[in-house]
């Protein structure tokens, strides 16, 4: 009886120790996915992480690069309009002092003569003021008047730079040919001639 | 040997086996612990590194687009002189043009 008591408790021991071993070795196993699982997991999420910071990156460089790129087109742009205002500049003292051209009687006859075409009346009243000009210089731009028409000559240029204004004898129709009024309906011929001429473009 | 001596004997041995088993069940289930642990400071440094290589990364390239700005800047300023000079050289003939053309267009 001693003895297979003895082997009974043997079997016990035996067996405890075989579920013991056995819960290890699941243990260690689960452990060793768990660590697999972790690895592959941290790769991923390190992947993403740098997957994120290139478009992140991409994108600081852009924009940076986009606000300077911006930033230097503005100044071309107001450095191109500072060189044509000061074109515009000299054109308007040019015209102002127009008065003093050989061309100015020819000039002062062409305007009024476009003036009084496009006010089309038989009695237009045609202002007309340069700088530095009087009535005795204007003998030539009465004789393009028609026979009802009436000329006004102011002693101060028109509109600053000088010009004629036509209007009927009611004033209601009104044709400004100054220079500034021409210089305004001209702007954007002015504005790409000049940048051709300057610019080349 | 008596009988309730064999059953003691039994008993003392199914209890030594229990410990056996639960010793391990312990011994398991703190492996099971430390791996997790462990598995979340893989996680931990692999996210630190990320992110360390992010700021590398985001420093470089704010870095290259600072020096390519600077290249942006020189090529400008190179325009500007050229539309100086040219400004320069070719402004009478300018005023020229535009005063013809509002004389006589």
């Amino acid at each position: 009886m001693s003895e297979s008591l003895e082997k009974l408790q043997n079997r016990i021991l035996s067996d405890a120790k075989h579920k013991a071993d056995e819960t290890i070795k699941d243990s260690q196993a689960k452990s060793q996915q768990i660590l697999e699982e972790a690895k592959q997991r941290a790769q991923r999420e390190f992947e993403e992480i740098i997957a994120k910071a290139n478009v992140e990156a991409e994108s600081i460089r852009r924009s940076i690069l986009s606000s300077k790129v911006r930033v230097n087109r503005l100044r071309i742009l107001e450095e191109k309009n500072r060189i044509v205002e000061d074109i515009i500049h000299s054109v308007e003292d040019q015209l102002s002092s127009f008065s003093k051209s050989e061309r100015f009687e020819e000039t002062a006859q062409r305007f009024v003569t476009e003036a009084v075409k496009a006010v089309d009346t038989d009695q237009p009243v045609v202002r007309i003021g340069f700088r530095n000009v009087s009535k005795k210089n204007l003998d030539g731009v009465s004789k393009v008047l028609p026979k009802g028409g009436k000329l006004v000559v102011d002693e101060k240029p028109i509109d600053n730079l000088g010009g004629v204004v036509a209007t009927d004898p009611e004033g209601k129709v009104v044709f400004n040919n100054t220079f500034k009024s021409r210089l305004e309906r001209l702007d954007n011929q002015l504005l790409t001639l000049i940048s051709s001429t300057v610019f080349g473009e | 040997m008596s009988g309730i001596d064999a059953v003691k004997k039994i008993v003392e041995t199914e209890a030594q086996a229990r410990r056996i088993v639960d010793e391990a069940s312990t011994k398991a289930q703190q492996i099971i612990s430390e791996t997790r642990e462990q598995a979340e400071r893989i996680r931990q440094e692999a996210t630190a590194r990320a992110q360390q290589q992010r700021e590398e990364m985001l420093s470089g390239a704010k870095s290259k687009a600072e020096a390519e700005a600077l290249q942006s800047d020189k090529e400008t300023e190179q325009i500007l002189n050229t539309y100086r000079k040219l400004s320069e050289e070719r402004k009478a003939g300018a005023v020229s043009k535009a005063v013809e053309l509002i004389l006589n267009a």
